[in-house]
């Protein structure tokens, strides 16, 4: 059987032949040609390639190239193409140009080898031997790319977290490692990126996600960064798995969305629990109220000191509510310090005044004592008013005899210049057991006269509360039979 | 206070009601008595309107908010005052019931050895130029 030579060499030889004019329009477009770029004769001749396959920045140096072979009558260079599908190729080109046998040239014969894999090997080389070591102790995914966006390094890292087997995503190209839906637009960004290297931090840009060799996703962050070498660029691409971050980011995302609810419900509830408790209140003190005004007529000794003991017990319950709101508040951060610059002295002056009759009806001498003047506070005044009327309250009612002196004073302690607003009475005294439960809630101090004293037993419990809230504290001191001294202490200034 | 007035009274507790209007009718003030905020305007809307209205807040069918509203949309109850009377009593919430446009705020549990005299008060001052106007 008789061999066609010439239609073997042209149609089945791997490398692209091409016989272009001298002005360089394609004349001839062989199969390999085809297999190679993707284009397919009828669309490529009779025009040019610079228009076709020529990425715009080697377009110079293809017409030098054509120069060149015209002049000299051959021209080799080694240089990036595009494929019709937007990849790139790395090709091996010679030229040779065939006069027309009186000196002019006639045709081009260009021919196009594809070695895309040979420069991926070629760098491949270049960066095991250079970078190898380096690039396997990072802990990130290392991904390197040339040009022609093929993958000619991979760290284990990476193999592993895409889920190849060693050396299997050499020669790759990148746009392997993504989602379909995102590769398109990579292709664009890729060229973009080799037409303007610079380094890019990981995180920065858009929601980029990998593609494991099983089809599965996972959501990434990369760095790029460009990494010259004397055989062309590469760009390093650092890659960092984030599903483990995202999942944490969501997991808050949905606590705090919780914990706000949860928040928002509290609040609900404290103000509904407000205003449930104080509505059947109001008829019970109200009535109480109408009946001992005597509105609806008169009353007897018995009728009316009985409704005395229902007043009472529901003024006590009102300043129950009142107090334990309080502390829930307090507990659910909920109170808001309004802070001012504050003079002591005046806000001591006001609170005893309000409180100096409470002291004289028992029969009580009453005092200021100023040791430091124009001590400043920065604090909340209703609240430091709150504690301070809480603690001389607690004073005239444990006392029964002598006297209750509020003492103004500064107190330093190292570095610290401290406030110290005390009240010292000469009452009953505290022993050293009740002393140690004094500020938690619903504590009675032990009776000596066989009863407890009224209050709520919540006034020290929110005032000690309170005092923390606002940076200070409440200090006690007391001798049983001698006396108490209690100390709201704040940051001066 | 010598002259009698014409007291409306919203509110939807039995109990509460009943308080009230009995303290007010003790000091010799005439209550026209609603049960909620809809009852509270259909009554205020007849000839002649109340010299004062006195409202709850939280109440079903329309809240005191609401009736307020509506009251302060009505040229012809323009000129009549109306206080608040509510156990939403913590802090923060008569700042609340002064800004939604309220001429007074007492809170729950009232007492009732001053009630009277608080209400005459605001009855007294009328309706609050200061302060902002009520939430279109």
């Amino acid at each position: 059987m008789a061999m066609d030579v010439c239609g073997l060499l042209l149609d089945e030889a791997p490398d692209a032949f091409v016989v272009q004019s001298p002005e360089g329009i394609v004349l001839h477009w062989s199969r390999s040609a085809e297999s190679i770029f993707g284009y397919v004769a009828n669309e490529v001749v009779g025009r040019d390639l610079l228009d076709l396959i020529v990425p715009a920045d080697r377009a110079d140096e293809e017409r030098s190239m054509r120069c060149e072979a015209l002049e000299t009558g051959f021209a080799a260079i080694e240089s990036l193409r595009r494929c019709k599908d937007g990849s790139l190729v790395f090709v091996s080109i010679s030229a040779k140009t065939v006069g027309d046998g009186q000196g002019r040239p006639q045709y081009l014969i260009v021919c196009k080898k594809d070695v895309t894999q040979l420069k991926v090997m070629r760098d491949a080389k270049l960066v095991d031997a250079r970078y190898s070591k380096l690039l396997e102790s990072m802990p990130d995914g290392i991904v390197l790319i040339n040009a022609s966006g093929r993958i000619v390094f991979a760290n284990s890292q990476a193999e592993a977290m895409f889920a190849y087997e060693a050396g299997r995503l050499r020669g790759l190209p990148v746009e392997a490692l993504l989602p379909e839906r995102l590769r398109g637009g990579h292709v664009a960004h890729r060229s973009a990126y080799f037409g303007q290297l610079r380094t890019r931090a990981m995180g920065m840009g858009l929601e980029l996600y990998g593609l494991r060799q099983d089809g599965s996703e996972f959501p990434v962050e990369i760095g790029l960064s460009p990494l010259e070498t004397g055989e062309g660029t590469l760009v390093t691409s650092a890659i960092r798995d984030i599903t483990e971050r995202k999942r944490i980011e969501r997991a808050l995302h949905e606590k705090n969305v919780e914990l706000a609810k949860a928040n928002a419900a509290k609040d609900r509830f404290l103000a509904s629990m407000s205003h449930e408790l104080r509505t059947p209140l109001n008829a019970i003190i109200g009535f109480t109220g109408t009946l001992l005004m005597k509105l609806p007529g008169p009353l007897n000794e018995v009728q009316e000191k009985q409704l005395r003991r229902v007043q009472s017990g529901g003024q006590h319950l009102l300043e129950l509510i009142n107090d334990l709101l309080d502390i829930a508040k307090i507990e659910a951060g909920k109170v808001e310090l309004v802070v001012e610059p504050l003079d002591c002295r005046t806000v001591v002056e006001d609170v005893a005044a309000t409180l100096r009759p409470a002291a004289e009806g028992k029969g009580l001498a009453f005092a200021i004592e100023v040791v430091d003047e124009s001590l400043r506070l920065s604090t909340d005044r209703r609240a430091f008013s709150q504690i301070l009327i809480n603690l001389v309250q607690n004073a005239i009612k444990f006392t029964e005899r002598g006297c209750v002196t509020i003492r103004l004073a500064r107190r330093i302690e190292g570095e610290l210049a401290l406030v110290e607003v005390s009240v010292r009475d000469t009452g009953m005294g505290i022993g050293d057991e009740d002393l140690q439960r004094l500020f938690a809630p619903f504590s009675r101090i032990t009776p000596r006269s066989g009863k407890f004293a009224e209050g709520t037993g919540l006034g020290l419990h929110l005032s000690q509360k309170l005092a923390g809230h606002m940076g200070g504290r409440i200090t006690v001191e007391s001798a049983p039979g001698v006396g108490s001294t209690f100390a709201l202490v704040l940051p001066e200034g | 206070m010598s002259v009698a007035v014409r007291i409306l009274l919203v509110e939807d507790n039995p109990a509460n009601l009943e308080l009230v209007s009995y303290l007010l009718e003790a000091a010799g003030h005439i209550v026209l008595i609603a049960e909620d905020g809809r009852q509270g305007l259909e009554l205020a809307r007849k000839e002649p309107p109340p010299d004062l209205i006195v409202s709850d807040l939280r109440m079903p069918v329309m809240d005191g908010f609401e009736m307020l509203r509506h009251i302060r949309m009505d040229a012809t109850l323009n000129d009549v005052p109306v206080i608040a009377v509510t156990a939403f009593s913590m802090s923060g919430d008569q700042t609340r019931v002064m800004l939604a446009g309220f001429d007074g705020y007492i809170s729950k549990p009232i007492v009732p050895e001053t009630f009277v005299s608080e209400v005459e008060a605001y009855l007294k001052a009328g309706r609050r130029k200061a302060g902002p106007p009520a939430d279109p």
